[in-house]
C-alpha cells in the first residue's frame, strides 16, 4: 500500500494483514557526489514502486525518508531508530529499509530493522521496457528475501 | 419596396422576435448540451491495448503478457505496465486474468508455490486460485481473479479493461 488516501483507507480496515512496513532511504547531496545521490534516490524510487505493485496487500510502503548525506552518522541513526521504534509501536512486525546508498550498510550493526541495499543502476539511459525488465528482475529477488522472512515467524 | 408597405410596429415586432431567438438559443443550447453529454462521452472502458502476444501461440499453460498504456492522472501522464496471465481453457476459449489478487491487491503468479503446483499463488497471505481465475476455499480471497476482455487483433491478443466476475 502506498501513502495515499485510498489505500490507507484499505489499511485501516486490514491492519492484521499488513505487518511489514518498507521506508526507503533516500540521499540528498550538493557535493561532488550530487550525481550519485541523484541516481540512488531515481532508482529507489522507482524500485519501490515495483515493490508495492508485488506486495501490495502485505505492506505499506512509506514515503521515502529523505536526509541529506553530510549529516553525521549519530543524527541519521538517531533518526532511523525513531522511526523503528514508532513502527514498532504501530504493531509492524518486519521493518525494511530499501537504499542504494552504501553507507547504511556498513552502520546496519548499529540499529534495528532489515536494510535492503542494492547498487543503484544508470537506468536513465534505458527505455522503459528495459527499464522495466531490470527493476522486475530486481524486484523478484527481493520477492524471495520477503518471502523467507515472513516464513521465519 | 413595393407597396406593401412594413410598418414601424412590423418592423420592430420582427426584429425584437429575431433577437429574442437568438438569445434563446443562445441560452438553451449549453443547456442542452449539458443533459446529452453522458450519452456523447466516449467510453474509456472500451479501450483495448494491444499486447506483443500472438493469439496463435496461447497455449493450455498460462503465459505472462505484458503490456503498456498511457495513464493521465491530472496533468500527470505516465505509462502503466499491466499484466496478464494468457492461456486456452479445456474448451478452447482463451482466458486472460488479471494477476491482482482480490483479497488486497498484490500480484498474484502462476505455480510459484511447491506446495500447491498449478494454482495461481499470492505470496503476501497464502492465497490460492485455480487454473480458471477461482478462488480456493479456505484461503484469504473472497473472489475469483478479474477477468480482461480480449479482441483479436490482427492476430495478436487485444486486451481491455479488467472485468470482476460474480460466479464462485
Amino acid at each position: 500500500m502506498n501513502w495515499v488516501s485510498k489505500d490507507i483507507e484499505v489499511y485501516l480496515g486490514a491492519k492484521e494483514y499488513v505487518d511489514t512496513a518498507v521506508l526507503p532511504l533516500l540521499p540528498v547531496s550538493f557535493g561532488p557526489d550530487m550525481k550519485q545521490a541523484v541516481s540512488m534516490t531515481e532508482f529507489i524510487t522507482l524500485l519501490s514502486i515495483q515493490l508495492e505493485r508485488q506486495f501490495k496487500g502485505r505492506l505499506l510502503m512509506l514515503p521515502g525518508y529523505t536526509y541529506l548525506k553530510q549529516n553525521s552518522e549519530d543524527k541519521l541513526i538517531e533518526e532511523i531508530n525513531n522511526w523503528y521504534s514508532e513502527l514498532v509501536q504501530q504493531g509492524f512486525k518486519h521493518i525494511f529499509y530499501v537504499t542504494s546508498d552504501s553507507d547504511w550498510r556498513t552502520r546496519e550493526a548499529k540499529f534495528d530493522g532489515n536494510v535492503i541495499w542494492l547498487p543503484s543502476l544508470p537506468l536513465e539511459n534505458l527505455d522503459s521496457n528495459s527499464r522495466n525488465t531490470i527493476l522486475e528482475d530486481q524486484v523478484k529477488q527481493l520477492l524471495n528475501l520477503f518471502v523467507q522472512k515472513w516464513k521465519e515467524n | 419596396m413595393s407597396k406593401q408597405r412594413v410598418t414601424r410596429r412590423q418592423f420592430l415586432n420582427y426584429t425584437l422576435t429575431g433577437v429574442g431567438g437568438f438569445m434563446a438559443a443562445g441560452m438553451l443550447m449549453p443547456m442542452v448540451r449539458f443533459a446529452v453529454d453522458p450519452v456523447l462521452k466516449h467510453d474509456a472502458a472500451g479501450d483495448f491495448v494491444v499486447t506483443g502476444m500472438k493469439i496463435a501461440d496461447i497455449t493450455n499453460e498460462p503465459t505472462r503478457v505484458d503490456f503498456s498504456f498511457e495513464q493521465k492522472d491530472g496533468w500527470y501522464t505516465s505509462e502503466v505496465t499491466n499484466q496478464a496471465w494468457v492461456f486456452k481453457d479445456e474448451n478452447g476459449e482463451i482466458l486472460a486474468l488479471s494477476p491482482v489478487c482480490k483479497h488486497l491487491g498484490c500480484t498474484v503468479a502462476w505455480n510459484t508455490d511447491d506446495a500447491n503446483p498449478d494454482h495461481f499463488f499470492c505470496p503476501c497471505h497464502n492465497g490460492l486460485y485455480t487454473k480458471d481465475g477461482t478462488n480456493v476455499p479456505g484461503t484469504p480471497p473472497s473472489a475469483p481473479l478479474d477477468v480482461y476482455p480480449y479482441k483479436d487483433s490482427d492476430g495478436f491478443l487485444a486486451l481491455g479493461k479488467a472485468e470482476p466476475r460474480k460466479e464462485a
